[in-house]
């Protein structure tokens, strides 16, 4: 096999899929909340990587990535069939960092964002919860992954089609009263408003916490300074622009600025 | 295997391979690929006198054939990039031949600029002046497209230090000869272009602009006929040596530079692509001079045949 080569790429549910890479370097080293950032064709038409958050890798060499079909480059992903291969660079970017087993994690995602939190199924030697938003049923994902990891799994949706009405920060009561008393750590990775949305409360509430702040990226290697997002800085703003590629995408909610 | 050692006046560089400034980072973003002392020269990033928070997001719009960027010189000033690790320290270290973009947001900060980098010149190969950047609202281009004031940014960075200077020209003019030739008598050693071409894409579900900026630099492989063009007319205009760059993806993209009258290339959008571009522009030109039974690249330079 070549390093690249698609091993699988299949329709998950709706427009969403879920493609299998043989890529045994990243696949060894990868931890949860990296991304590969990859050229899915060689042509001079559409010449920008495509960063993807790692969802799931495994002892035979592989990397398994979870994507929507939202434009030009992961409409042309979706048609790769197993055998074609993509030129990946990774593991990139700082991910998801472990807590001591006393402390509960909880995972927040919002639609596909929820892949980027499932390596610490396995990264963590105690079980945990993990939130899920999204738009509607179509779009609730991965949850038989984390029940099958022993995840205590909560759902909302926009349009109440699935699990509770209402977004995802709709659950955090929930969990803050059935964990009073144990200490928690939430890792979040979803849409900007999302997060933001997580950002106040978790702050409200004093909880600790890192967020996964997905941005349109450029070079993926900290070169650019086109995915920067704003962090907490002592400049008269209160903020400055770190990059997404390699000071992140794993900010901590600490340092995560918040308009 | 051809000698691509390359004679930029005061300046001689390896290979006639350098970077394009905006695209590398400050060299140690790449170093984890390939050591960066391999290539002729590495130009870094545009310093200014104080940090730079650069422009609102989004700062890139991919567009058939290439990238509209308004990053807007985000940097960390030139006190920070002297001495905090992650700049020059680190690339004295690293063996590579550095060339410093400097840029202002008026005349006399070019020029302090340059004076604080002449200070502290160790390390340091060579000066690039930056009047060419379209995404900054004072400084940049508002210098490299009036030829008054471009001749007189040179003319006092030129006062400030002694290190050669490179002063790299915007294609947002209509001759871009005549700025070649003013900033050439005011003390420029050499040219560098093409930076970004002025463009705009426009989402047409939401009617906004692409980029918070509104409009970017245009670059990629679908400019390089347009540079290709600029770095001819301007190797007619001039006698000094003219580095090229524009869409250079490869090592036949290079040639095409260097057959139009430039001495050296650099590789940008290309970085974005492949990490490893710049070598395979290397591979390619030693390539193709083997190929053509040339014993130095010098051999090619401005070798264009016109009947």
């Amino acid at each position: 096999m070549k390093d690249g080569e698609i091993i699988s790429n299949v329709r998950l549910q709706g427009d969403y899929f879920v493609v299998k890479f043989y890529a045994p370097a990243i696949s060894r080293s990868a931890r949860a909340g990296q991304f590969v950032h990859v050229r899915i064709d060689r042509g001079l038409d559409r010449i920008l990587r495509r960063p993807f958050s790692i969802h799931d890798t495994a002892p035979d060499g592989t990397v398994t990535v979870v994507y929507k079909v939202v434009g030009h480059g992961t409409r042309t992903l979706s048609t790769l069939p197993a055998g074609a291969t993509c030129d990946l660079l990774g593991p990139l970017g700082v991910g998801f960092r472990d807590v001591p087993e006393e402390v509960v994690p909880v995972l927040v995602g919002g639609g596909y964002g929820a892949a980027a939190t499932y390596l610490l199924t396995k990264q963590l030697p105690q079980r945990g919860v993990f939130l899920l938003g999204a738009r509607s049923a179509g779009d609730v994902l991965l949850t038989d992954a984390y029940r099958a990891a022993n995840y205590d799994v909560r759902v909302a949706t926009n349009d109440g089609s699935m699990g509770r009405r209402g977004l995802v920060t709709d659950l955090l009561d929930g969990v803050f009263d059935e964990y009073a008393g144990r200490k928690l750590f939430f890792y979040g990775c979803g849409p900007h408003p999302m997060l933001m949305a997580l950002a106040r409360i978790l702050r409200k509430r004093g909880a600790a916490g890192e967020l996964s702040i997905d941005h349109l990226m450029c070079c993926g290697v900290g070169a650019c300074f086109a995915c920067v997002v704003k962090v907490k800085s002592d400049t008269p703003e209160g903020w400055s622009y770190a990059r997404a590629c390699t000071d992140g995408p794993v900010f901590d909610l600490d340092d995560v600025y918040v308009e | 295997m051809a000698d691509l050692t390359t004679d930029l006046g005061k300046l001689v560089l390896k290979n006639p391979v350098m970077t394009a400034s905006g695209t590398f980072g400050y060299g140690v973003e790449y170093n984890q690929y390939y050591e960066i002392s391999r290539l002729g020269a590495v130009v870094v990033k545009g310093i200014r006198m104080e940090p730079s928070p650069g422009n609102p997001t989004p700062r890139v719009a991919e567009v058939t054939g290439g990238m509209l960027n308004a990053i807007g010189l985000q940097g960390p000033g030139v006190e920070k990039f002297l001495h905090d690790d992650h700049y020059m320290p680190f690339l004295k270290k690293s063996g590579a031949t550095v060339i410093v973009n400097i840029w202002g947001k008026t005349q006399a900060e070019y020029g302090e600029v340059a004076a604080r980098l002449d200070a502290e010149s160790e390390g340091i190969a060579a000066l690039e002046i930056n009047i060419s950047c379209p995404n900054v609202k004072a400084g940049g281009v508002a210098f490299g497209t009036d030829l008054k004031l471009a001749a007189e940014v040179v003319s006092l960075v030129r006062r400030s230090t002694k290190l050669p200077l490179i002063t790299k020209l915007s294609p947002n003019v209509s001759h871009i000869g005549d700025f070649a030739r003013a900033v050439v008598d005011a003390g420029s050693d050499m040219v560098s272009l093409i930076n970004t071409i002025t463009g705009m894409a426009i989402d047409i579900e939401t009617r906004r602009p692409r980029l918070a900026n509104r409009t970017g630099g245009f670059s990629g492989p679908a400019v390089k006929p347009i540079a290709v063009r600029m770095v001819y007319e301007v190797a007619q205009a001039v006698r000094v040596p003219v580095i090229g760059m524009g869409g250079i993806m490869n090592g036949d993209d290079a040639i095409e530079f260097l057959l139009a009258g430039a001495s050296a290339v650099a590789v940008g959008t290309a970085n974005f692509v492949d990490p490893y571009a710049p070598l395979g522009v290397i591979d390619g030109i030693n390539a193709y001079l083997d190929r053509h039974g040339c014993a130095s690249v010098k051999e090619i330079v401005g070798g264009l045949r016109i009947d």
